[in-house]
């Protein structure tokens, strides 16, 4: 290894296989941190380090270290639950959690605020429903999401078991959670072994995420992600292959414009039989390829902008042994989810409901953490979590239909919301997330309230348009491919993006910086207006704002930085 | 301290050599004194003789053996006063703890004192408990012949009042002993009764020749107190309560300086703080007696009276000063002491209202006492300053807000650069060991208080011994006191480990206790190897459960019955290696 690697490079070789020297820092019971180079270590373990920011400023005045607590990011494959496995996660948020649960864009359940002394306690309950945080976070293949399809059974059936196959098939292979976490015995290798076919020593150069989407609805925003599938049906709804998405992602860095957010390339088709192994290749040519020199430069889509899709798609060829055949046509219609019943192609019904940035939790007078409890004890289909930060009570049968609507209409989970609130959604951001830069979470049903003040006064209120915020540009909310795009700048700033395109499939333009509150919606009532007076019909937001010239369309994302301001294009 | 001064080839068997150590190793200098005199004599007098005759007085002056049971020090202090008085008079006084007492050398005791406190709820001071039980027990000494007297302490404040003087007094006198004095018990204002006391037993026990003379006892006239233990007034330099705002309890660290200063205070002492009544209450209690305007009234009373204390004397003198009917009732059948339980004050006249005067209003309260709190700092790291640590105590009973005086006084009025009074109160039985002893100190909430005193004397003065701490509170998050502090302790080493318990973190509650189980090996090798086991805070049931963990401890790690393992901490306490600051 040359000497100009990134640092975290130099942590995982050293780590004896993601170990570091979490185990005894555990042991350490006077402080609730652990150390520098564990930090990056435990994200692989699908945990991170985080500190209470809202107490920082008190606590060197009360002679105590910041106030840290965990947050662990279950695994959880196309974000599908057993009623079994749901109570049990929400059994520890509120035994050892802060109390909430907090259901992700990519489909998995965040528990935070868990403290050093009861990690272990909390992973071993996790266990017991057999979920772990295996590779939740970190330079790994993360969680693996899946299109939640209610209303197509069958598809969902071949989306989901595609999904967990590439979930098996790139899980690392170190014993290191089970020893550290689950008081497992250490196995030692055998010499000689190898204990990473895949990843190696060293792991991936940055995080890496899969996601399978079947049209028409695009709700994992298959574009986002390093490596996408989109399902190819025949005229019977058999699917009979995959399209290959690489490259998608949406992280990049304040004022420094050789970051960008990017949508993917449709590489190719595949047919069902080589997606593990295409999804392997992709794998290790990231893995040999990416840049492992500058984190900020480290995903697969600066490899791919880097050396250009084709001779990436012929080492992908050759490494799998297979050729990918020309990219099918698809079509989808929007990212967001359909909310309410639904009937299956097999009769049973799934319920979809509306979870306000995810977070399930009892506070106000609104108990939608116990009705949730009260629905997973009665009932014996599934939890299915979207990438949108909802969940659907999905296979119910018509027996318990009225009481599950009866009781998540009680909590406020089915509440008529508003077009723009229904297709919102936030990060976490402060006061648990180390790299907010700005409220994101705690902020966003506030700023949706002015805005639907002004939506009503234009007549609309009923109209579907995508909104998402961030506290900071890494875009854990996917802020680039909404209609309108804030990402956190600073304390109570926003930077202001409009024009990404309802299906997902464009990215959205900076349109305004800096803003606060105030300008936020100042910013907004124009394009509100003339939306309700100039759009066509069946024009979506997002179009309407490159048409009527308020922003200049995206490409794919080299260009996202280009056209803004005073460059702004005029038609 | 030298523990073993009768070295192994004195010319007694092993058990007897043992046995003279742990008579003459705990022994004060003034206790060898009377040994050695007493057994010149025995010899001068010639085998047989059994009357002791000091050798060195040339008038023989009679011994008088004062033992006294105190947990803050008022006893002992008592004990002083008698001795000196009884000196004037002709007696040769020693003053015992009783936590020290050999109780067959009471067997030989002419004339014999105990001064004793009552603690909490009817129970000995902590560190007499173990003789206290022995005196209670079957194995107890017969006492023919011996002629004795007992100053009861206590606090009327409390159900059993006195409870445990009157058993010693009991007691003795059921042992055969001959009561010439009889006992007097003493509230918190015991200065006067007890100096009247001291007066008539140095009278009865003074030998006759010794008549005509003037008894004197020195209560009245205090010689100037030393400077460590004047009232001294005091700045708060720093301010902070130190749990955190989600915490829902209330610890505040003040750091005091004095100008010219700070009192000789040791790690271990506490400081007396002479706390003021919150002004709302006194407003209250005024209201309720129908004295709301009389502002001379309501100034004393916040100042310097106990305004809310409610014991079965004050509904006595209640009763007979107003002639409350109901008052009398509740008295008569026997329901008063179950009513004051949980009520203070005011719950009184406002339950059952009546006339009242400033005059009979004031009868009803007792002068307000000093609040002890452990020092947390020592003088050679923090110079001027004196540091404490102090839990606001709230609760509710009988559907009113109740707070501690004291504590609600600092959590509530106080702020940074205001003045407080305060006094050293010194603790000697608390003190830290030779440097290079080990010490293992148990300090769950406020108690670990003397233990970051303990900890900075221990940088400063570069001692050798290791220090392990354990700590407990509710939650880690919010209630770990001082945890800076001990993070760079453990850095530096003045403090060479550290367990934490936080009860409110896991579904079953985790206290010091179990985390000295859960490390009990270790444990009972620094003991074996000759630490020293501190114990600081709740008296009730955390003090108890330790010391439980330790006898078990031992049961399990040296494979010891139950009986075996409860003489090992017996030992421990004998040698003065277990120590306690409880309340």
């Amino acid at each position: 290894m040359t000497d100009d690697v990134s640092r975290n490079e130099r942590i995982k070789e050293a780590s004896d296989y993601l170990r570091g020297t979490l185990a005894e820092g555990l042991r350490e019971e006077i402080t609730g941190g652990i150390v520098e180079d564990d930090q990056q270590l435990v994200k692989f373990h699908g945990m991170y380090l985080q500190d209470d920011r809202d107490l920082r400023p008190e606590r060197t005045r009360k002679k105590m270290e910041k106030a840290f607590a965990f947050m662990i990011r279950v695994r959880i494959p196309g974000g599908v639950l057993t009623p079994q496995q749901w109570l049990a996660l929400d059994e520890v948020s509120r035994v050892y959690g802060n109390g909430t649960m907090r259901l992700t864009t990519r489909q998995t359940v965040q528990l935070h605020g868990v403290i050093k002394s009861n990690l272990k306690a909390t992973l071993k309950a996790i266990d017991t429903v057999l979920l772990n945080s295996i590779a939740a976070c970190g330079d790994i293949n993360r969680n693996v999401m899946c299109n939640v399809l209610p209303e197509q059974s069958r598809a969902h059936a071949a989306a989901i078991e595609l999904a967990r196959s590439v979930s098996d098939h790139l899980l690392p292979h170190t014993p290191a959670y089970r020893e550290i976490w689950l008081d497992g015995e250490r196995i030692a290798g055998g010499e000689g072994e190898v204990v990473e076919p895949i990843y190696g020593k060293t792991y991936l150069p940055r995080k890496f995420k899969v996601v399978v989407a079947v049209p028409p609805s695009n709700d994992v925003d298959v574009f986002a992600h390093d490596l996408g599938y989109i399902a190819i049906a025949d005229g019977a709804a058999n699917i009979i292959g995959w399209n290959v998405t690489v490259g998608g992602g949406m992280g990049m860095t304040h004022g420094e414009l050789d970051t960008y957010p990017r949508t993917a390339d449709v590489m190719g088709f595949c047919k069902t039989a080589d997606a593990v192994k295409i999804a392997e290749a992709v794998v290790t040519v990231q893995r040999d390829w990416g840049d492992r020199k500058s984190r900020k430069h480290a995903r697969l889509k600066y490899t791919i902008e880097d050396r250009g899709l084709d001779a990436f798609r012929a080492e992908v060829e050759r490494r799998a042994g297979v050729k990918l055949a020309p990219p099918k046509p698809f079509a989808f219609t929007s990212t967001g989810d359909r909310y309410g019943w639904s009937e299956g192609s097999d009769g049973r019904s799934h319920l979809t409901l509306f979870v306000q940035n995810g977070r399930v939790h009892d506070v106000g007078g609104v108990a939608q953490q116990t009705a949730l409890r009260t629905i997973a004890q009665m009932h014996d289909g599934e939890f299915r979590i979207t990438a949108n930060q909802n969940l659907v009570i999905a296979n119910v049968p018509t027996s318990q239909q009225a009481e599950i609507e009866r009781i998540m209409r009680e909590a406020d989970l089915l509440a008529p919301w508003s077009g723009l609130r229904r297709n919102s959604m936030a990060c976490v951001a402060l006061p648990t997330c180390g790299l907010a830069l700005a409220e994101s979470e705690r902020y966003l049903p506030d700023l949706l309230t002015a805005l639907d003040e002004q939506l009503a006064a234009h007549g609309l209120s009923a109209d579907d348009i995508v909104i998402r915020m961030t506290g900071c540009p890494n875009g854990c909310a996917r802020p680039y491919l909404a209609e309108i795009g804030l990402v956190g700048k600073g304390p109570g700033r926003y930077n202001l993006y409009l024009g990404a395109a309802f299906d997902g499939s464009r990215m959205n333009k900076l349109y305004a910086e800096d803003l606060d509150h105030a300008g936020i919606v100042a910013a907004l009532e124009p394009v509100f207006a003339a939306y309700a007076g100039g759009r066509q019909k069946g024009e979506r937001f997002g179009d309407f704002a490159i048409r009527a010239g308020f922003v200049a369309a995206s490409g794919n994302g080299r260009d996202f930085h280009d056209n803004t301001g005073d460059k702004r294009a005029v038609q | 301290m030298e523990m073993s001064p009768i070295p192994k080839t004195a010319p007694f068997a092993e058990e007897e050599i043992d046995l003279l150590n742990r008579v003459v190793g705990p022994a004060s200098a003034n206790q060898r004194a009377w040994l050695a005199g007493f057994l010149a004599g025995l010899d001068a007098a010639g085998a047989g003789a059994v009357a002791p005759q000091p050798a060195a007085p040339a008038r023989p002056a009679e011994p008088l053996t004062i033992v006294y049971a105190s947990e803050s020090g008022n006893s002992e202090k008592l004990a002083g006063d008698l001795a000196k008085s009884a000196r004037k008079n002709g007696l040769k006084p020693t003053i015992i703890d009783m936590a020290d007492l050999d109780l067959s050398a009471l067997t030989t005791a002419k004339r014999l004192v105990f001064i004793a406190a009552t603690w909490g709820e009817g129970e000995p001071p902590a560190r007499a408990t173990r003789v206290y039980n022995e005196l209670m027990g079957d194995g107890a000494p017969r006492l023919e012949g011996v002629e004795f007297g007992v100053l009861a302490l206590g606090d009327t404040a409390y159900a059993e009042f006195c409870a445990i003087g009157k058993k010693i007094d009991e007691r003795l006198a059921a042992l055969g002993g001959k009561r010439i004095v009889d006992r007097v018990d003493c509230d918190l204002d015991f200065a006067e009764p007890a100096g009247r006391w001291i007066g008539d037993a140095v009278k009865a026990l003074a030998p006759p020749n010794a008549g005509g003379r003037v008894i004197e006892v020195d209560f009245g006239a205090k010689p100037a107190p030393a400077l460590n233990t004047d009232v001294v007034e005091a700045e708060i330099i720093e301010y902070v309560d130190l749990n955190s705002s989600r915490s829902d309890k209330e610890t505040i660290h003040l750091a005091l300086s004095f100008e010219g200063g700070a009192p000789a205070y040791e790690p271990g002492d506490s400081l007396d703080l002479y706390p003021e009544n919150d002004p709302a209450y006194v407003d209250d209690l005024l209201k309720a007696a129908g004295l709301s305007g009389d502002e001379k009234l309501r100034a004393e009373f916040i100042k310097s009276r106990d305004v809310t204390t409610l014991s079965l004397k004050t509904v006595e003198i209640y009763a007979s000063s107003t002639g409350h009917q109901y008052v009398k009732t509740l008295l008569d059948e026997g329901q008063a002491k179950e009513w004051i339980g949980g009520r203070q004050l005011i719950d009184l006249i406002a339950t059952f209202p009546i006339a009242l005067d400033a005059e009979k209003l004031r009868a009803l309260t007792r002068p307000l006492a000093p609040r002890a709190y452990s020092i947390a700092s020592s003088r050679r790291e923090v110079g001027d300053e004196a540091h404490l640590l102090i839990s606001a105590v709230r609760y509710e009973s009988h559907g009113r807000a109740r707070k501690g005086v004291a504590s609600s006084y600092v959590a509530e009025r106080l702020k940074r650069g205001d003045r407080v009074r305060v006094k050293v109160k010194p603790n000697k039985h608390f003190a830290l060991p030779a440097p290079d002893k080990d010490i293992i100190m148990v300090g769950p909430g406020t108690g670990v208080a003397p233990f970051r005193a303990f900890v900075q004397e221990r940088r400063a003065t570069e001692a050798t011994g290791r220090s392990w701490l354990f700590f407990g509170d509710r939650h880690f998050t919010h209630d770990f006191l001082y945890q800076l502090d001990w993070q760079d302790a453990l850095k530096d080493g003045a403090l060479t480990r550290m367990d934490v318990a936080f009860s409110r973190d896991t579904p079953e509650k985790i206290y010091v206790q179990h985390k000295l189980w859960d490390r009990r090996a270790e444990l009972i090798e620094w003991l074996d190897g000759g630490a020293l086991f501190y114990v600081c805070g709740d008296a009730k049931a955390m003090a108890k459960d330790v010391r439980a963990a330790l006898v078990r401890a031992y049961a399990d790690v040296k494979a010891l019955s139950p009986e075996a393992a409860e003489q090992a901490v017996v030992t421990l306490e004998r040698e003065k290696r277990y120590l306690q600051d409880t309340y």
